[in-house]
């Protein structure tokens, strides 16, 4: 059959390679995307200056600029096709995603750190100036994001602690348990609950010091004022508490996958050497787990670096900031205090520290369980 | 016939066969409802007749009302709208309605009161509810990013600078003026509260100060009178009327019990609530900082400097950090809707200082256990002033010093410029605004739990308080608590500026640690005012100053 004959990277009927495109097609294309880009450039031009009011020509709002991009969008497709014939066609399929995340993800993201060099008070009678690096001064001599930061440190260190509660659950239901399906939904439960929820039931209702059953156990137990909140030390640790409740149950998830993955083979080779449990456990399994191990911390300590609807909900960040995290202090600055310019500050200098942090923290995992393995 | 209808005519005084022969049909005498009543009694005897009925909706002790109470109060309190308005007149307006969902109040209560008037009027209500602390940031925003998506909003008198200040609202008409007669306001709620360049914008739905409530109970318990006198207290055991005492009572009841139960004195409200907790320090502060002969307690009114920062308030952050080992253990995370309406309506706490819904709620909240045994006074006062002209404190003549704190001056709704450019829209805007300010409707709310408290002159009318069910002697305490509020010569007045609560929202990030003991009294103070001088030349000192002397009256 003829089509039988055709090599397997034939060209589409409707296609045509770029070196079969007619010189007239490409021009067209080209003068396509110079015209689109050229209006979309003068359409922020004249946005700008209206804006900055240098001219008195411009739109009210900024929606025209966006009309003017998606307008760009589209003529961008379709002169790749005309320009580059199938190559264009295959652009096709990742420009809407690229065009997307430029005006969802980049475009935001850099007008954030603009955002974070100007002096832009909500209430302030002149509106936004810029200000250079005076918030970034400021931020490095604010004590309370110092101590936002310092409280972030041990809420990340508490990461451990839930690792390996959330290992030892794992292990458990990995084992020939009665009802073990049953547990294991149970003990996802929590992970499927708002924080803001936990917050209430458990913050402001188990643990509440008059009435809740939490601190009524803990009286019993000898503990005479169990306030949980009240004093720095115990209100951090019952935060962390509240935190590691919703959360070990997607660590525990994750490493009972790793176990169920685990060979079989692997672990009876280590019983017919004689080994016990605990050299099974500590020479075989947390070795083979490792991988597993460190994706479950890195990305609890990701969530864990976002904390704050917990921290919000119950005690606002106190008692004395004991308990505020860099994500609640932002929420008070910018939302309570209407102090934007100051608050995409803290917020850009975060999400540095995050991406180079997270970024040290893959490199030593990497390293780490190539070390170990 | 609708059941609530035909009870309104029958205790407006007409008997069944009355009713039967004055209305052709059904429908005409629903249509007919206010001209209705007038026909079958005199005018005043009418509005008499409402007022008590509307007050037994569900009755003082019954129950806390219900979503179907406040449309029975809605509808029984249309007659001024129904002068005012065609029915549907307003048929396709939609209008948007941003406030607050508090306690399940305010919001929860204007959709009930206002679906008669939607059904009369023709128009509909969309509704934008906000929890109190998110309150702020969410006008802040609308108004700074030009995306004000309401046409009606509830705010408080503080906000005015924000948004009547940049010409976001607008001008009262006069014939809503004459609706909800504004002469009725008590005397501190007249211009210039709601207005602007001497421009009218608000319709007044509650007044506000901060009052006193006190546990009768404990204040006359013998046992406690006898180790308060074998303990060496001064003076008689008895309600504090100083803020000295309110500190010597609170330490002597850590650990005291009356009828088996623990007993504490004053709750304070330490944790931040969004800028609204800072009026609880404020209320501490008032009789201490607000100088008969000075206007201004907060800021110098010619420069805007801070007096937070003064030996005043000082001694009141002092006064906090020395109450709070005596109070509740875990009284540091308080807010003060826990104070309120987890501790002293629970039962715990001997005294407190709220806003006058607190006394509403006392006897009318189902979770309330000291209806019967709360009592009001102004807020407590202090035996010497601080004086920040001659940077003294003074002992007054006439006695101790009182500052009755106007806290944040009464909820208030108000109606967006935007609505202007379509006169139907407009006036179907003012006149819902209007119908929330009614002045019967507005008993009601200052009967029961409603997020507002009394504010016009007709709400001292003991006799129809206690004809609701209120016990003579706790409403007459309650009224009186908050008449001499208002009313008092030396009131401390909220500053209606911009950004008002941006500082109260630092001060209290600030105290939260100072209460927490990471810095001294006076070491928080001086951070505080160093953030409000930071804050002020942010939002601009000189608008800031001319602003802050015109809302008070200089």
């Amino acid at each position: 059959m003829a089509d039988q004959t055709l090599p397997t990277n034939a060209w589409p009927a409707n296609a045509a390679p770029s070196d079969l495109i007619s010189p007239g097609r490409k021009r067209l294309g080209r003068a396509l995307m110079a015209i689109a880009t050229l209006g979309l450039l003068a359409v922020i031009a004249v946005q700008i200056l209206y804006k900055t009011e240098v001219d008195t020509i411009g739109f009210e709002t900024w929606r025209p600029v966006v009309y003017a991009y998606v307008l760009w969008g589209v003529a961008l497709g379709i002169g790749q096709v005309l320009t580059r014939g199938e190559d264009g066609q295959r652009a096709l399929f990742l420009l809407p995603a690229l065009l997307f995340t430029i005006a969802m993800v980049i475009f935001p993201t850099l007008f954030g750190f603009y955002i974070a060099l100007t002096d832009w008070n909500l209430s302030s009678f002149s509106g936004r100036k810029f200000n250079g690096l005076n918030n970034f001064w400021q931020m490095l001599a604010d004590p309370y994001y110092r101590n936002a930061l310092f409280n972030m440190v041990l809420y990340v260190l508490a990461v451990l602690v839930e690792y390996v509660i959330a290992f030892g659950l794992a292990l458990l239901l990995n084992a020939q348990i009665r009802a073990r399906k049953f547990f294991r939904v149970v003990f996802l439960l929590p992970l499927m609950l708002s924080p803001v929820a936990v917050s209430w039931m458990i913050g402001k209702s188990l643990m509440e010091y008059r009435f809740g059953p939490a601190a009524a156990l803990a009286r019993q137990l000898g503990w005479e004022n169990p306030a949980f909140f009240s004093n720095p030390i115990t209100a951090r640790i019952s935060i962390m508490v509240l935190d590691a409740w919703t959360f070990i149950p997607f660590m525990m998830i994750m490493l009972l996958a790793g176990l169920q993955a685990m060979s079989r083979e692997v672990l009876e080779a280590a019983r017919v050497d004689g080994a016990n449990a605990w050299q099974t456990f500590w020479q075989v399994i947390f070795p083979l787990m490792l991988p597993v191990s460190v994706t479950a911390i890195i990305l609890r300590i990701i969530f864990k670096l976002k904390l704050a609807d917990i921290i919000i909900t119950v005690t606002s960040g106190g008692p004395g900031g004991a308990t505020d995290s860099v994500s609640s202090f932002i929420y008070r600055e910018y939302r309570d205090r209407s102090n934007v310019g100051y608050g995409t500050m803290l917020a850009m200098a975060y999400l540095i520290i995050i991406i180079v942090f997270v970024t040290w923290l893959l490199k030593f995992a990497n390293r780490f369980v190539r070390n170990v393995n | 016939m609708k059941v609530s209808l035909y009870n309104q005519l029958v205790r407006a005084g007409a008997t069944r066969r009355d009713v039967m022969k004055g209305a052709a049909s059904m429908a005409a005498v629903a249509a007919a409802s206010g001209a209705g009543l007038g026909a079958l009694t005199r005018p005043a005897a009418a509005a008499d007749d409402l007022r008590a009925q509307i007050l037994q909706i569900p009755g003082v002790g019954k129950g806390q009302p219900t979503d179907a109470d406040f449309q029975q109060v809605g509808e029984l309190c249309l007659g001024a709208t129904k002068a005012n308005v065609k029915e549907g007149e307003f048929a396709g307006v939609e209008l948007t309605f941003m406030g607050l969902n508090n306690q399940n109040l305010h919001n929860v209560l204007f959709r009930g009161f206002l679906k008669a008037w939607e059904t009369y009027t023709g128009a509909k209500i969309n509704w934008i509810d906000l929890a109190q602390a998110d309150y702020n940031p969410r006008l802040q925003q609308a108004i700074a990013t030009n995306t004000i998506d309401f046409d009606i909003v509830e705010m408080g008198a503080p906000f005015e600078g924000d948004v009547c200040g940049k010409g976001l609202t607008s001008e009262m008409p006069d014939w809503v003026r004459q609706q909800i007669d504004m002469d009725d306001l008590v005397a501190y709620l007249k211009p210039p509260v709601g207005t602007w360049d001497g421009k009218q914008y608000r319709v007044t739905v509650d007044g506000d100060a901060h009052n006193f409530n006190y546990r009768t109970d404990v204040f006359a318990d013998a046992d406690l009178a006898k180790a308060w006198k074998d303990g060496g207290g001064g003076g008689e055991w008895g309600v504090p009327k100083t803020w000295q005492q309110v500190q010597a009572v609170t330490k002597f009841l850590k650990g005291k019990q009356v009828n088996g139960q623990d007993v504490f004195g004053y709750l304070d409200a330490p944790k931040p609530w969004g800028g609204f907790g800072f009026y609880f320090l404020g209320s501490r502060a008032s009789a201490y900082a607000k100088h008969p002969d000075d206007k201004a307690w907060l800021f110098d009114p010619d420069t805007m400097k801070p007096r937070i920062n003064n030996p005043a308030w000082v001694r009141a952050i002092q006064d906090v950090i020395d109450a709070l080992p005596s109070e509740p253990q875990d009284q540091i995370n308080a807010d003060p809707n826990q104070t309120c309406f987890s501790q002293f309506l629970g039962g715990t706490g001997s005294m407190l200082v709220w806003w006058g819904d607190a006394g509403s709620n006392v006897k009318t909240n189902d979770s309330s256990v000291v209806g019967d045994v709360t009592g009001f006074s102004i807020l407590p006062g202090s035996d010497d002033v601080y004086n920040s002209k001659t940077g003294q404190w003074e002992k007054l003549a006439s006695g101790p010093n009182h500052a009755p704190n106007c806290a944040y001056i009464g909820w208030g709704v108000y109606v967006m410029a935007r609505v202007d450019s379509d006169e139907k829209k407009k006036k179907a805007a003012w006149s819902a605004a209007a119908h929330l300010g009614g002045k019967d409707l507005s008993l009601w709310c200052a009967a029961y739990p409603s997020g507002f408290q009394p504010y016009r002159n007709s709400h001292f009318n003991i006799p129809e308080w206690v004809a609701a069910g209120y016990d003579e002697a706790f409403i007459s305490s309650y009224l009186k608590s908050e008449a001499d509020s208002y009313n008092h010569p030396n009131a401390a007045i909220e500053p209606r500026i911009p950004g008002i609560f941006q500082y109260y929202s630092a001060a209290e990030d600030i105290l939260a640690n100072t209460f927490a003991g990471k810095m001294k009294a006076q070491e928080g103070a001086d951070a505080i005012a160093a953030a409000w001088e930071k804050l002020t030349d942010q939002i601009g000192r000189e608008n800031q100053i001319k602003l802050y002397k015109a809302s008070l009256g200089m």
